[in-house]
């Protein structure tokens, strides 16, 4: 069939009208189309609906769409606010790390100077310690060398002495104890 | 003691003794009471202790020199000790000493000996110093042993050394 006799068949049953047999069977004019009234009421009260949607219904709609709309579009907005300030917060957190970073470098350079003047002085005290430790113990080397050389001299010289007075006491007999007295009376006698 | 309380006990012995007629033989016994006190420790501790009542001392000064000494000499030493001056006996008996020999126009001449001396020796000596020194000299002998041997003789500031111990002490002092 082609398309002429498609538009053909449907314009004849479409123009099919209702038919009430006997039974009371109701036949209408045509199995797809209502009532020729029935469409002009149909349609009057579409129209009069689509109006009434169209005045009533679409500005609240079209309010309703707008509103989406600016929320949609605030909520575009602050997302992209945040996502500005995210990338804002970001930078700087990446630039604070670059501080930390640098902070961190400059100090552990500062440290590590000061470790090294510490190390430095640490160094040129502990030589100057050791030498002044040398110098006293050998001071004092010295000094206990001295001090034994004295008091070896000094218990020499006693023990000479006691020697010396032992041996001469042990000497004077009575005889010479006479022999001392008169050689003195002797040699004062003289003297004038 | 104070120079001048030394004086006035020495001028007091001496007047005392002086006026009893034995100045030479109380003047003799006290020197050498004098040196026996400077020699001995226990002597010069028990006559200084404070702690002992003056009466014991001076009884202690009676035991030791009655029977030996004259007794104006022990009246004289126990007077001393009972005013409480025997620190100062020494110092009082050399000074009635040197008035003594003064009186008499001579020099204390003071020897030391090791060994006691004869009394040949002694008028030898005295000789021999009277030489020396151009004066009269009253000579006072004290044993005593640690000279050693030889003699020490002093005459007012005149000091003759002949003893064995500053021979002995010249040679410690080289070593």
């Amino acid at each position: 069939m082609n398309v002429l006799g498609i538009i053909a068949n449907t314009g004849r049953v479409l123009s099919e009208e209702v038919v009430v047999d006997t039974d009371g069977n109701v036949t209408t004019h045509s199995w797809f189309l209502p009532e020729t009234a029935e469409i002009i009421w149909g349609g009057l009260a579409s129209l009069i609906i689509f109006y009434a949607l169209y005045k009533f219904g679409w500005p609240q709609m079209k309010k309703s769409f707008e509103a989406r709309t600016a929320r949609i579009q605030k909520e575009l907005d602050d997302a992209a606010a945040d996502t500005s300030s995210a990338a804002s917060e970001a930078a700087g957190i990446r630039q604070a790390k670059g501080d930390i970073e640098a902070e961190r470098s400059r100090i552990m350079a500062d440290a590590k100077a000061q470790a090294e003047v510490i190390l430095t002085d640490g160094r040129a005290r502990l030589v100057t310690e050791v030498a002044e430790l040398e110098a006293r113990s050998e001071a004092d080397i010295a000094a206990a060398r001295g001090r034994v050389g004295d008091e070896l001299r000094a218990e020499i010289s006693r023990l000479s002495s006691a020697a010396v007075d032992h041996v001469v006491s042990g000497s004077l007999d009575d005889a010479t104890q006479q022999e001392l007295i008169e050689n003195f009376i002797a040699r004062v006698g003289v003297q004038s | 003691m104070s120079d001048n309380r030394i004086e006035g006990y020495s001028r007091a012995l001496f007047e005392i003794a002086r006026a009893e007629g034995t100045i030479d033989e109380v003047e003799d016994e006290l020197f050498r009471f004098a040196r026996s006190y400077e020699n001995s420790d226990e002597l010069r501790n028990a006559l200084t202790d404070d702690q002992i009542p003056a009466a014991r001392r001076q009884s202690i000064i009676e035991d030791l020199l009655g029977g030996k000494a004259t007794s104006t000499t022990t009246q004289l030493v126990s007077m001393v000790v009972g005013s409480g001056r025997a620190r100062d006996l020494p110092a009082i008996i050399d000074k009635l000493v040197a008035r003594a020999s003064s009186a008499k126009n001579l020099e204390v001449a003071e020897v030391r000996t090791a060994v006691a001396l004869t009394a040949d020796q002694q008028a030898r000596l005295q000789a021999a110093l009277v030489n020396a020194t151009g004066k009269q000299v009253n000579l006072k002998v004290v044993v005593d042993p640690s000279v050693i041997g030889g003699v020490v003789a002093t005459v007012g500031d005149t000091v003759i050394d002949g003893s064995v111990r500053t021979r002995i002490d010249q040679l410690k002092s080289r070593l």
